[in-house]
């Protein structure tokens, strides 16, 4: 019985040590980290840390799923003498997942040093009037941070959107909001067809599952400056005031727009890019579904690749890499020619075993092993 | 039944040695006037009008800050409001409008921009505005005879008068929240605003903190703070994404003091009484001088 | 060459042109009636973006301007000693003295708290433009009564007959005018000189108010030498000022106009509308501020009229000996002299000052336009009594009876 309380006992010191190096490890100051990226002096100290201004998007420390995070919190850290509305019940779940569709957590949390999630109040004074005015107190933190999308979005500062009058005990908003309300899921289109003011060429055919799917784009690629405003917006502004190589900024990045401009803009719809169409190479089975970047590994260089499948697929012995296909060969197949199997180099047709089997038949046997 | 010219000497003596007597003690006096301090400690608001929400808060709690009428606390909210530019009056002494409507919409709100060399206080002719040392220029509405010379000679064209009053109608403008800041608080303006548009500080600390701000975020500033120079430096400084004098949201003006160049005339023509004393001197001297000829061609 | 002295006129007073004066009159009173009962608001078209209007820039500004006669004549007659123009000086002071207590009306119904327009008397503003204005303003109204005293206690000496049981006062009050009289005489140089001095400051003050408005003012007119335009231009209209009184007082009432006084005193105009003349154009040349004229606007011109019709044509005018000779000539001169002055100060005041949130331009009210064309009608009205009660037009009289003090006592003779 002592040996199991010295064992607790010891158990516990040792916990508390390893509990102490967690801690030791959260100093950021024994981090591999570049000091100059969040202080703007040499030695920095806990009475004055001489933090670079809002540096909002530098430091990306915080990255979580929305699940993650808290569901709803309310904000009440804020009060005053006689406050006019109630505190905000805030659906962190419901904007974690919104912002997953712009910048994600550093939208909001701006600025966090490795380790622990940093409160809003942790940097943001509760009191307006303070010493240092450089970085704005936490009613306007806060308020900054939630008009910047809601008024840009609703185009309204009513108030009332996010607080319940103090005044009235009935309140319009749902005080405790249920998490039905989570933003419908995007969907991707498959095409867009462009109208220009241009005389020839009128169309410009995009389609964005090519783009997406073929051609390896991630969403932010192309949506550099996306905010809620862009789908939410009630007064859309449909004239496009942006001069003529704006409108072609999200292009000119992989598309030479300078010239050629008959290559987009055409008179009639264009159909989906077509591999085979183009070069005689169809793109099917295990082609259909990969990245261009997979086979055109230059950037912006799609010529000087030949059919055979040889000249992609090759292994360290510089013959064709079969594992490829899915099926890795025995020593005993690998010895023999590709056309004792596929007869007459049809390699989509199914491969006869025949020759050597009796009763075999792919892919009931196989010549080896399946490796996916 | 005339004179005799030892009569009209020792008058015009006397007449001197008051003159002299009245230089000597006027200038003391004069410069007395009304209290007019440019305290280096003196305070500002910085008004950063791309974090404006326009939710006219502040007009709300300016009304109730000076038992002005406030209206039904819904309204404030309304969009339409902002179809008309509004002025400074009684009834609001501050007041959100909208500018730069068609590409770069924001909000500001205009008062009194509690200039460091005050037009309204050099002008005023009883005396009653005064510039504290807090920043604050103050009026004494007691004194005031509603000559309305203050709204002639502000740049800002700010204070307003009550047009419709028969009986003491009064000036009225911004006074910077002179009475709460007295006791330690904050203008009523700035303690409510939801997104510290509005920040009460040093205005030395405020110039350093917007010049941050246009350093940190040049795409988002226009690189002018309207307010460090403008007639002399105003305690009210101002952030905006564009030059706010073209959309008329600030007049044009120059970094001359607006009293300047009527103050030295004022002064060069009464420098300590001496010029007007001179030309009485003189009138006297032209008057004694032809009486004379006169007397001798009456003799001839 | 005949003898002058001043007399009552002896005629009615209810003539139909004074009689549609007074209707004038009544209609500008009832407006004030309005503005005192309801506010400025009601009666005027000032709001906060103009809050000066036709009250100041005409009632006063040129009122003071125009009232201006009384102490250009006052210098050339008493301390110039220049005798022969002592017939205009009582006219001039005249004109003076209701003209600046129209003046001190007109600042007190536009100033929003007429009660305390006594203020500045004891609140006192040393850098204030309009402070020093006021306070000379008050001084020199002051000092014009006290230059009037001697024409009233000339009036009723040893004529004081009141009636009924007033009449033991009779002795008293005859020795309390003779006392008056015999004072004045010995100080009344104090107050001629000190009225000059006054009129030299406020007249130039009164373009230094205009000043602070700095960049709300058109630069055509905006200029730090304002002070000594409004100078030189108040004194250039002192004596067309009192020529074209002069004359309408003869044809009102009936009298050989003083042609011989008035031509000679216009000799001096001239010059003095000259020397207004450089000053102005001086300003706008070195100013460089001509290039608004080439604009074909409403601003450039009312400069052009103020100019042209106001300055350059009258001084031609006045170059000639027979425009100087013909009273008509004369009359037309003085009276383009007093539109150009008038023109000025309304352009200072008015067209001049374009305040940055007006929404529509300033224009005069009825009621604004009826109180200043009433006060106007009853001035006149008030001359016209004046001239009837009290000695102050000088007509021909034999040389014995002439023999008596003119103008204002007390100047060195």
């Amino acid at each position: 019985m002592r040996l199991f309380k010295l064992a607790v006992l010891i158990s516990f010191i040792f916990s508390f040590q390893l509990f102490a190096q967690i801690e030791n490890l959260k100093t950021h100051s024994q981090m591999n980290l570049d000091c100059k990226k969040c202080h703007i002096c040499d030695t920095p100290t806990k009475a004055n840390p001489c933090l670079v201004l809002c540096p909002r998007n530098k430091i990306e420390s915080v990255r979580h799923s929305p699940e993650e995070g808290p569901d709803n919190i309310v904000l009440n850290e804020i009060k005053s003498e006689k406050d006019l509305y109630q505190p905000v019940h805030f659906t962190h779940k419901l904007h974690a997942e919104m912002s997953l569709m712009a910048g994600g957590c550093s939208t909001c949390h701006h600025f966090n040093p490795p380790g622990k999630i940093v409160k809003c109040i942790t940097c943001h004074n509760t009191e307006r009037s303070r010493a240092d005015i450089s970085v704005p107190d936490l009613k306007a933190a806060y308020h900054r941070q939630c008009m910047g999308c809601h008024k840009t979005w609703e185009e309204k500062t009513e108030c009332e959107s996010c607080h319940a009058l103090n005044t009235t005990k009935k309140s319009k908003l749902v005080s405790k909001p249920s998490m039905e309300n989570v933003h419908p899921k995007i969907t991707i289109p498959t095409k867009i067809v462009y109208e220009t003011n241009t005389e020839e060429g009128k169309l410009v055919t995009y389609f964005h599952n090519d783009h997406t799917s073929l051609f390896g784009l991630e969403c932010t690629d192309c949506h550099t400056q996306e905010s809620c405003a862009n789908c939410h917006n009630q007064k859309p502004n449909f004239v496009s005031s942006k001069a003529n190589e704006d409108e072609h900024a999200r292009c000119s990045s992989c598309h030479d727009t300078e010239n050629n401009c008959s290559k987009c803009h055409k008179n009639e719809l264009t159909k989906p890019f077509d591999h085979f169409a183009k070069t005689g190479f169809a793109l099917t089975g295990f082609h259909a579904t990969n990245d261009c970047s997979n086979c055109h590994k230059v950037k912006n260089k799609f010529t000087g690749l030949k059919k055979d499948c040889i000249y992609c697929h090759k292994n360290d012995d510089g013959l064709f890499d079969h594992q490829i296909t899915g099926v890795k060969l025995d020593e005993t197949h690998s010895e023999f020619e590709c056309t004792d199997c596929h007869a007459k180099n049809n390699y989509l047709a199914k491969p006869s075993c025949a020759d050597c089997h009796d009763d075999y038949s792919f892919p009931n046997e196989v010549p080896g092993e399946k490796v996916k | 039944m005339s004179q005799n010219r030892r009569d009209f000497l020792k008058t015009i003596a006397a007449i001197g040695a008051s003159g002299t007597a009245l230089s000597a003690v006027t200038p003391k006096k004069l410069k007395a006037g009304p209290t007019n301090i440019l305290s280096d400690e003196r305070m500002g608001v910085l008004v950063d009008t791309t974090v404006c929400i326009g939710c006219r808060k502040c007009e709300w709690a300016c009304q109730g800050a000076h038992d002005i009428e406030q209206k039904d606390f819904d309204t404030y909210q309304h969009d339409d409001t902002f179809n008309k530019d509004r002025r400074p009056s009684a009834q609001n002494l501050t007041v959100v409008n909208k500018y730069f409507e068609d590409d770069n919409p924001i909000t500001a709100k205009l008062q009194c921009m509690h200039c460091d060399h005050p037009a309204c206080v050099s002008a005023c002719i009883v005396g009653a505005f005064s510039k504290q040392e807090n920043g604050s220029v103050i009026w004494d509405t007691d004194k005031c005879i509603g000559c309305r010379y203050c709204m002639v000679a502000c740049p800002f064209q700010v204070p307003s008068f009550e047009y419709d009053k028969a009986l003491n109608p009064k000036i009225t403008k911004c006074d910077f929240c002179f009475d709460r800041t007295k006791e330690g608080k904050l203008p009523a303006c700035v303690e409510i605003c939801p997104v510290e548009a509005l920040t009460y500080g040093k205005r030395e600390d405020l110039i350093l903190e917007a010049r941050k701000r246009i350093k940190n975020n040049p795409e988002k500033y226009h690189n002018h703070i309207f307010g460090e120079h403008e007639v002399g430096g105003t305690a009210w400084l101002y952030l905006g994404p564009k030059d706010f004098t073209t959309d008329n949201v600030f007049p044009k003006l120059g970094n001359n003091t607006a009293p300047g160049v009527s103050e030295s005339i004022q002064h060069g023509l009464f420098a300590y009484f001496v010029p007007p004393v001179a030309v009485y001197a003189l009138l006297g001297g032209i008057m004694w001088l032809s009486k004379d000829r006169d007397s001798k061609k009456e003799n001839k | 060459m005949n003898h002058h002295k001043p007399t009552p006129i002896n005629k009615k007073f209810f003539t139909p042109g004074t009689i549609a004066l007074s209707l004038i009159a009544l209609t500008g009173i009832t407006f004030l009636m309005g503005r005192f009962l309801f506010g400025l608001g009601a009666v005027t078209n000032l709001n906060d973006q103009f809050p000066w209007g036709i009250w100041i820039g005409l009632d006063v500004a040129a009122g003071v301007a125009l009232a201006a006669g009384g102490f250009t004549t006052a210098a050339l007659g008493h301390i110039m000693h220049r005798d022969k123009y002592e017939t205009i000086i009582r006219p001039a002071l005249l004109t003076a003295m209701l003209g600046y207590t129209f003046v001190a009306l007109s600042v007190s119904v536009d100033i929003g708290r007429w009660y305390y327009i006594w203020h500045p008397l004891i609140m006192w503003n040393g850098n204030s433009a309009l402070f020093e204005v006021g306070i000379c303003v008050m001084l020199y109204v002051s000092v014009l009564y006290i230059e009037f005293l001697p024409i009233v206690t000339e009036r009723f000496m040893g004529k004081v007959n009141l009636p009924g049981i007033l009449s033991k006062l009779n002795g008293v009050i005859d020795k309390l005018l003779r006392a008056l009289d015999r004072g004045l005489d010995k100080t009344m140089f104090v107050f001629i000189i000190a009225g000059v001095v006054l009129s030299c400051l406020h007249q130039s003050s009164l373009g230094t108010l205009m000043i602070i408005a700095g960049p709300k003012m058109h630069p055509l007119w905006q200029t730090p030498i304002l002070p000594l335009l409004f100078l030189l231009s108040a004194i250039s209209v002192g004596f067309p000022m009192v020529i074209a009184e002069s004359l309408s007082a003869s044809r009102s009432f009936g009298l050989k106009p003083e042609t011989e006084v008035l031509s000679s005193l216009s000799r001096f105009i001239a010059p003095l509308l000259g020397i207004y003349l450089l000053g102005k154009l001086g300003d706008i040349v070195i100013r460089e501020t001509f290039v608004y004229l080439t604009e074909f606007n409403s601003i450039s011109i009312l400069f052009g009229i103020e100019i042209i019709v106001g300055v350059v044509v009258p001084l031609r005018m006045f170059l000639s000996a027979d425009v100087r000779k013909s009273p008509t000539g004369l009359f037309i001169a003085s009276m383009l002299v007093i539109f150009g002055v008038l023109m000025n100060r309304f352009n200072n005041f008015v067209t001049a000052y374009n305040p940055p949130y007006a929404i529509e331009a300033y224009f005069p009210s009825v009621g604004e336009i009826f109180v200043t064309l009433g006060f106007v009608a009853i001035e006149i009205l008030l001359y016209r009594l004046f001239v009837i009660i009290f000695p102050v037009i000088s007509i021909p009289v034999s040389k014995a009876y002439a023999n008596t003090k003119y103008a204002i006592r007390g100047v060195l003779k």
